[in-house]
């Protein structure tokens, strides 16, 4: 997962408010909210970052230990992924 | 042939068609919105003899192959949105005006995003020369608050239109009702701010972040088509409304005083 890449469902439509986003999929019209560090990982997911440079952004600027965000990111991701948000992809030739 | 047209929030729609009872009618249910001009929409109404076809079944809006053209049906209609043509047709089981509206509520909620505009399921009043739009699911009190309002005019106190213009939003009387089953004025001001509804004992009256009230609004926006490019439109408009207009959280019992709360803000 570290050197995975993420990227944003496409056929989401998002704004980012006091550093929290807002989500919204269009396949069924649902709303998602994430606090600061979701919407952190969120808006690095460009399809070129690398997790493990959003887990070192976590760690900086959330103080967090790297493990501990290397698991809580791996479980947000996998949230994420679940309800149609973001995909991951080994390497960013991969990206959909 | 017959035709005539309504006008709703600045959209003028020319209604066509062969059916003897259809204009009658929409003359009828849409007084106060029939509209003389050059029309933006043309809507081609055609009923076929009434069915079995059952008209609390779930609506389907969907985008055909071309870009900007959806189909739309339900048990009791079947119909299609070009939004490029801005052209819709519909086809009914029988002359029924709760067809008619239903499939209007939806052409708009279409057809609006292109000028800025959403439709709302909340209430909307104009006092002072400002509307008030007052915002909620069933059940969250926005006819009752319409009827404890009788100095202001009506604009709908079921599905209220805004639209939004270089940051001005401006509210927009509809002929879409809730229980009230009375149209709204057909006229428009300026937005003055937007309330959340709940009961409560008492009037209180809380003001919420953009955040907070985008979160709120937009699952009271009435949007129907999975397409991510209207989808994106959509929340591009509800993002510029609350933006523009101070938005509240309003707890209220069942007395005006609550315009006093409001007043005061």
């Amino acid at each position: 997962m570290p050197e995975h890449c993420l990227a944003r469902n496409s056929r989401t439509a998002w704004r980012v408010y006091d550093g929290e986003a807002v989500i919204l999929l269009a396949e069924d019209s649902t709303l998602n909210t994430l606090n600061a560090v979701g919407t952190l990982i969120w808006e690095g997911a460009d399809g070129k970052t690398p997790v493990s440079a959003l887990v070192s952004r976590i760690c900086e600027e959330f103080d967090v230990e790297p493990a501990e965000a290397e698991r809580d990111v791996t479980a947000f991701i996998g949230k994420l992924c679940q309800r149609g948000l973001l995909n991951v992809a080994a390497s960013p030739h991969e990206v959909p | 042939m017959d035709d005539l047209s309504i006008a709703i929030a600045g959209l003028r729609t020319a209604i066509v068609t062969r059916d003897r009872e259809v204009p009658e009618l929409i003359r009828d249910r849409y007084k106060g919105f029939v509209s003389a001009g050059t029309p933006a929409w043309r809507l081609e109404i055609d009923v076929r003899p009434a069915g079995s076809r059952r008209a609390d079944d779930d609506v389907l809006v969907s985008r055909e192959g071309a870009y900007a053209r959806y189909t739309v049906s339900r048990g009791d209609f079947a119909g299609t949105v070009d939004l490029r043509e801005r052209r819709a047709t519909l086809t009914l089981g029988g002359a029924n005006e709760y067809s008619i509206d239903s499939f209007l509520r939806i052409l708009y909620s279409l057809a609006l995003v292109s000028v800025h505009g959403v439709i709302v399921h909340a209430a909307s009043l104009v006092r002072n020369g400002r509307a008030r739009l007052f915002c909620g699911p069933s059940g969250s009190g926005k006819t009752t608050l319409a009827r404890l309002s009788p100095d202001a005019e009506l604009l709908s106190d079921e599905l209220s239109i805004v639209r939004i213009s270089e940051g001005r939003a401006r509210c927009h009387g509809t002929p879409f009702w809730g229980e009230l089953a009375r149209a709204g004025t057909h006229q428009a001001a300026p937005l003055g701010g937007i309330y959340f509804l709940s009961h409560g004992t008492g009037h209180v009256l809380n003001a919420v972040t953009p955040r907070q009230a985008l979160q709120r609004l937009l699952p009271n926006v009435l949007f129907f088509a999975k397409d991510a490019d209207l989808t994106a439109r959509v929340l591009g408009i509800a993002a510029a409304l609350v933006e523009a207009v101070p938005c509240f959280d309003l707890s209220f019992r069942l007395d005006p005083g609550f315009w006093e709360v409001i007043d005061r803000a």
